[in-house]
C-alpha cells in the first residue's frame, strides 16, 4: 500500500533511527532517500559532546557533567529544543534498537570513549562499537598499529607517532603489510573491499602469521574498521585468539565500514518490523493543505507518484547531506517543502577563516527553525504543518563539528518525534 | 543573457545530463561500496573510477573511457545508491558505447543483443533447439567458437509464441474480456518467445480486474543491443516502439508490461541513455507501468478486486536491479501479500549476477556467478522449491543456479485468483 503512518524522507542516522521507532511500535512506516545516507561518511560512533567549551582542546570526559553548560552556551542548539532526559532516553533507545539487531555497541552518557583517529588524535565520542572501544586510550596499554600498502589512506606510522607525541600515556607502535587483498585492483582498496577480505579464513591467517611476531610485544592490536561486514564478529574472535591479546578497529575514510554495518542493521530492522525503504528516489514537493501535509510526491524513473502518510519526518540533513541548498546567489533553500530557513544570506559569512575553526563552521548552523514539539515554524512561528516533524541536522543551529554533537541530534531528535507520534497514535485510538 | 538564465540553467538543466552529473561526485565511494561487481573482482575498478572520477580529467562535453567499463554489468546499483545524483550507471552505459565505436564489436556480443532474432529462430523448431542447447558438446562449442558460457542458464524456447497464441486463440475465445477500461501489452521478446504463461498469467488477472486487453505493435526494447554497445541498432527499435506506442498513451491507455527491463527501458533508458529526447519519447515513458505497479495503484483507488484462494506458503522474492531502478519502491511485495496465507521473505540481494547477457558471457560468468551466490546461498537454505523474482534473466539464472522452480509475481497473482495455476512441491 502506498497509504503509511509515517513517512521519513532521509536513510541517514536520524531518519533511519526515527523509523526503526516508529516501525517497531506497530506503525507502518515508508523511508524514502535519494540515495544511501551520511552513514557511510560517518565513524559509525555515536558523538554526543566531545569538546566544550568551544575553543577547548581538552576532550569532554563526562558528556552529562558538561552538558548544562553547553546548553546555556548554545541556546540555538537542537538539544535545547528537546532537552537533557530526551537526549538520555535518544540514547537509551538507540543503544537497545541496535544491540537487539545485532550489533554490539557500548557506552553511556557518563562517559566519552577517547579513541585514536585516523590521524591518531583524540576522538571523544558516546557510544562506539565494542570493537572500536578497545582501542580506547584512556588506558596505558600499548597498541601496534596495522596497516596495508594497498589501503592508500591510512597510514598506520602517522597514527602511532601522533599517539606518541601526545604523550597520553599509550605507547604506540606500527606494521604496514604488503599483502595482496584479493578483489582490489592494483593501489586501488577501499576499506570495503579490505572488510570482505577480512572475511576470508586465508586472509586472516595471511595477516595474523605477518604480525604475530611483533604484536607479541603490544598489549593490543589495532586494524583500519575493515574487520568483515556480516562476519564482523567471528574475524575479530579469530584474530583475538590467533594473537592472543585484544584487537580494534580504527576508523578510516569512507566508506565507513562501521558505517555501513549500522547502517545494514538498521535497515534490517526497519524491513523485520514491516517497515519499507526506497533508496534512489527523491521527494521533490508536497501539498499542505489546512494545516496538514496531505502527501508528497516522489520522483520515480518516468513521472511524479503521490505518497499518502498520517505524518511526515524530514531527516533530509543540514547542507552537507542535501536537505538544505544553497545556490549560487547566496540563496539559502530547503528544497522539498520550501520551509523557511534560518541562514546569513551573506556568503562572505558563511566561512570561517581557518579550516578548522574552534568557533566552527557557521554555514553548518544553516536550518529549518523548529518549536520544541520539532514542527518546523513559518515567518510567525507558528507549525508549518501539525504533521511535518524535523530531524537531525536539517534542524537550525545544528553546527557540531564544534562540540561534536552531530549523531546525539539525531538520536534525540528521534527519540522526541517517536514519542510525539506514538502519543498521538494512541489518543486517535481512544 | 542575463546572470539569472546561466544560474538557472547551470543549477537545473546541466547537473541533470548524464556528462556533467560527474560535478555532482564527492568521491564518498558509495557507490563502489555497494556494487555488486568490484566486490567480487579486481578486473573492475568500480563505479566511481571508471565513471565520474575519470570523467573529471577528460572534456567535460565527453565521456570518458576506459576499457575496463567493459567489466560494469550495467545494474543501476551505483545511481540508485548515490546521495548526490550523480548518474553513474548511465555515464558507464556511454562510455561502454563509445569503447565499442573504437573496437569491433563481437559477433557474440551483436548476437546476444539480438534476442528477438534469436526467439524468431529458435521458437518454431523449439523442441529441436531446446534438445540442441542441452547437448553438452553443443554447449562447449558454442563456448569455443561463440563465447558464450557453456553453465551459462539458456531459456527454453516455446513452440507458441504469445502473440501466436493471443491472435489464433485469445481474441477468437468467447471469454476474452470487451471493456471500456483497457491496457496496451508490452510483452517483449522473454514472454512471447520463452515464456507465454507470464503474458497469460498478466492478461488473466488484468482481464479478472475488468480491462481489455489491446495488443500494439512492437519489437525488442532494444536494451540487450544497448547493453552490447550497438546504440544505433537499439536506437531503431526504440524509435518503432515509441512510433508504435504514443497512439496508445495519447489515447490515454497504459502501456503495461511484465518485463521490468522493457519498461525500464520505455520510461528512463530511451531517454537518458539513448538521448531520444522527443515529446513522444516523453508521453510513452509518462504512461508506462509496471505490471505490479499498475495493479498496486489499483488497490491503492479501490478497484482491485481482493477475491483470492488463501496461499498458504512463504515465497523467498528477488527484488531485480531493473524493477530497483524504477525508483518506485517494490510493488510486488504489497501485492503478494494481500493474498491470504502469502508470507514473503524479501531476500536482500544487490544482484543475481546475470545482468541481461552479461553473466552469459565466458570471460564474465564467474563474476556473474560469485555476485549472486548470496542470494542462491539464501534460496538453497531456505530449502523452498520454488521463488518469485520480476525480471526473466535473473528468474533464469537464479533456476540454473539453485535448481528452483522461477516465478513472476503476476503468476502468484493468477494462481490466488484461480485463473491459471503453476505446480510446486
Amino acid at each position: 500500500m502506498t497509504r503509511y503512518d509515517t513517512v521519513v524522507i532521509g536513510a541517514g542516522t536520524a531518519g533511519l533511527t526515527t523509523a526503526c521507532h516508529l516501525a517497531q511500535s506497530g506503525q507502518k512506516v515508508l523511508v524514502v532517500a535519494k540515495g544511501i545516507g551520511a552513514l557511510l561518511l560517518a565513524s559509525g560512533s555515536i558523538d554526543v559532546l566531545g569538546f566544550h567549551p568551544a575553543d577547548s582542546l581538552t576532550p569532554v570526559k563526562n558528556p552529562a557533567e558538561k552538558l548544562d553548560d553547553f546548553l546555556a552556551d548554545r541556546p540555538d542548539h537542537p538539544y535545547n529544543l528537546v532537552g537533557k532526559e530526551t537526549l538520555k532516553t535518544g540514547i537509551d533507545q538507540f543503544l537497545q534498537l541496535v544491540n537487539q539487531a545485532g550489533l554490539d555497541y557500548q557506552g553511556d552518557l557518563n562517559r566519552n570513549w577517547m579513541l585514536p583517529s585516523g590521524m591518531g588524535a583524540v576522538h571523544p565520542t558516546c557510544l562506539a562499537p565494542a570493537s572500536m572501544v578497545k582501542g580506547d586510550l584512556s588506558t596505558d596499554e600499548s597498541m601496534l598499529i596495522v596497516g596495508f600498502n594497498e589501503l592508500r589512506d591510512f597510514f598506520p606510522a602517522l597514527i602511532a607517532q601522533n599517539i606518541n607525541e601526545q604523550k597520553l600515556g599509550v605507547e604506540a607502535g606500527s606494521i604496514s603489510l604488503e599483502i595482496n587483498i584479493p578483489i582490489a585492483g592494483a593501489m586501488n582498496a577501499t576499506p570495503i573491499e579490505l572488510a570482505h577480505a577480512f572475511e576470508q579464513d586465508a586472509f586472516r591467517n595471511q595477516v595474523i602469521k605477518a604480525i604475530a611476531a611483533q604484536a607479541k610485544s603490544y598489549d593490543r592490536v589495532g586494524f583500519p574498521a575493515a574487520l568483515g561486514i556480516k562476519q564482523h564478529a567471528t574475524a575479530v574472535a579469530h584474530l583475538e585468539k590467533q594473537l592472543n591479546r585484544p584487537v580494534f578497529e580504527i576508523s578510516s575514510l569512507p566508506p565507513s565500514v562501521p558505517g555501513r554495518r549500522l547502517y545494514e542493521a538498521l535497515k534490517a530492522a526497519l524491513l523485520k518490523a514491516g517497515g519499507r525503504l526506497i533508496i534512489g528516489s527523491q521527494i521533490v514537493e508536497g501539498t499542505i493543505e489546512n494545516g496538514r501535509i496531505t502527501q508528497i510526491r516522489m520522483e520515480t524513473a518516468s513521472r511524479l507518484k503521490a505518497v499518502i502518510a498520517n505524518h511526515y519526518v524530514l531527516a533530509t540533513g543540514g547542507i552537507f547531506g542535501g536537505g538544505i541548498f544553497a545556490d549560487a546567489e547566496g540563496m539559502v533553500t530547503e528544497p522539498i517543502f520550501n520551509l523557511p530557513v534560518a541562514a546569513d544570506t551573506n556568503r562572505h559569512h558563511w566561512f570561517e577563516k581557518k579550516f578548522i575553526s574552534p568557533t566552527g563552521q557557521p554555514v553548518f548552523n544553516f536550518g529549518v527553525k523548529a518549536n520544541s514539539r520539532l514542527q518546523p515554524l513559518n515567518g510567525d512561528s507558528q507549525p508549518v504543518a501539525e504533521n511535518l516533524y524535523v530531524a537531525g541536522a536539517v534542524i537550525a543551529g545544528s553546527e557540531w563539528t564544534r562540540g561534536r554533537t552531530g549523531e546525539g541530534i539525531a538520536v534525540a531528535t528521534a527519540a522526541a518525534i517517536t514519542a510525539q507520534i506514538t502519543s498521538q497514535a494512541a489518543k486517535s485510538l481512544r | 543573457m542575463s546572470t539569472d538564465t546561466v544560474i538557472d540553467k547551470v543549477t537545473h538543466s546541466i547537473w541533470n545530463q548524464v556528462q556533467y552529473s560527474a560535478d555532482l561526485c564527492i568521491k564518498c565511494n558509495i557507490c563502489t561500496s555497494h556494487c555488486p561487481v568490484t566486490n567480487v573482482t579486481d578486473l573492475f575498478p568500480g563505479p566511481k573510477f571508471v565513471g565520474p572520477q575519470a570523467q573529471r580529467f577528460r572534456n567535460p562535453k565527453d565521456i570518458s573511457v576506459d576499457a575496463s567499463v567493459d567489466y560494469c554489468s550495467g545494474c543501476g546499483v551505483c545511481s540508485m545508491v548515490c546521495p548526490h545524483g550523480v548518474k553513474v550507471m548511465e555515464m558507464n552505459a556511454k562510455a561502454r558505447y563509445k569503447l565499442y565505436q573504437k573496437k569491433p564489436i563481437p559477433l557474440r556480443n551483436r548476437l546476444l543483443g539480438r534476442s528477438e532474432l534469436l526467439g524468431m529462430l529458435g521458437s518454431p523448431f523449439a523442441p529441436i533447439a531446446n534438445f540442441m542447447m542441452s547437448v553438452r558438446p553443443v554447449r562447449i562449442i558454442t563456448e569455443k567458437m561463440m563465447g558464450i558460457h557453456r553453465d551459462a542458464p539458456m531459456p527454453i524456447w516455446s513452440f507458441e509464441t504469445f502473440r501466436g497464441w493471443f491472435k489464433s486463440v485469445h481474441s477468437k475465445s468467447p471469454n476474452r474480456k470487451i471493456s471500456p477500461k483497457r491496457v496496451a501489452f508490452y510483452h517483449g521478446c522473454s514472454t512471447n518467445y520463452y515464456e507465454p504463461r507470464v503474458g497469460k498469467a498478466a492478461i488473466a488477472v488484468l482481464e479478472h480486474n475488468g480491462y481489455e486487453i489491446l495488443l500494439p505493435d512492437q519489437v525488442c526494447c532494444g536494451l540487450p543491443m544497448q547493453s552490447n554497445g550497438e546504440f544505433g541498432a537499439a536506437c531503431k527499435n526504440a524509435e518503432k516502439n515509441i512510433k508504435s506506442l504514443v497512439a496508445y498513451a495519447k489515447q490515454g491507455i497504459p502501456i503495461v508490461g511484465t518485463s521490468t527491463s522493457c519498461t525500464l527501458s520505455l520510461k528512463s533508458d530511451y531517454q537518458h541513455i539513448l538521448d531520444i529526447d522527443t515529446e513522444e519519447a516523453r508521453i510513452v515513458a509518462a504512461n508506462t507501468y509496471d505490471i505490479c505497479e499498475f495493479l498496486l495503484d489499483l488497490a491503492d483507488a479501490g478497484e482491485l478486486k481482493t477475491d483470492f484462494n488463501p496461499v498458504d506458503f512463504t515465497f523467498p522474492y528477488h527484488s531485480p536491479c531493473q524493477l530497483r531502478a524504477h525508483n518506485m519502491g517494490l510493488p510486488a511485495i504489497d501485492l503478494m501479500e494481500m493474498i491470504p496465507g502469502v508470507k514473503v521473505d524479501h531476500i536482500q540481494a544487490e544482484c543475481c549476477g546475470i545482468a541481461g547477457t552479461y553473466g552469459y558471457k565466458v570471460e564474465k560468468y564467474d563474476i556473474g556467478m560469485a555476485v549472486g551466490k548470496p542470494l542462491f546461498d539464501h534460496i538453497k537454505a531456505s530449502g523452498s522449491k520454488i521463488a518469485v523474482c520480476d525480471s526473466e534473466t535473473c528468474r533464469w539464472q537464479i533456476a540454473g543456479a539453485t535448481g528452483a522452480k522461477m516465478i513472476h509475481p503476476v503468476e502468484l497473482l493468477a494462481k490466488a485468483y484461480g485463473l491459471q495455476d503453476f505446480y510446486f512441491n
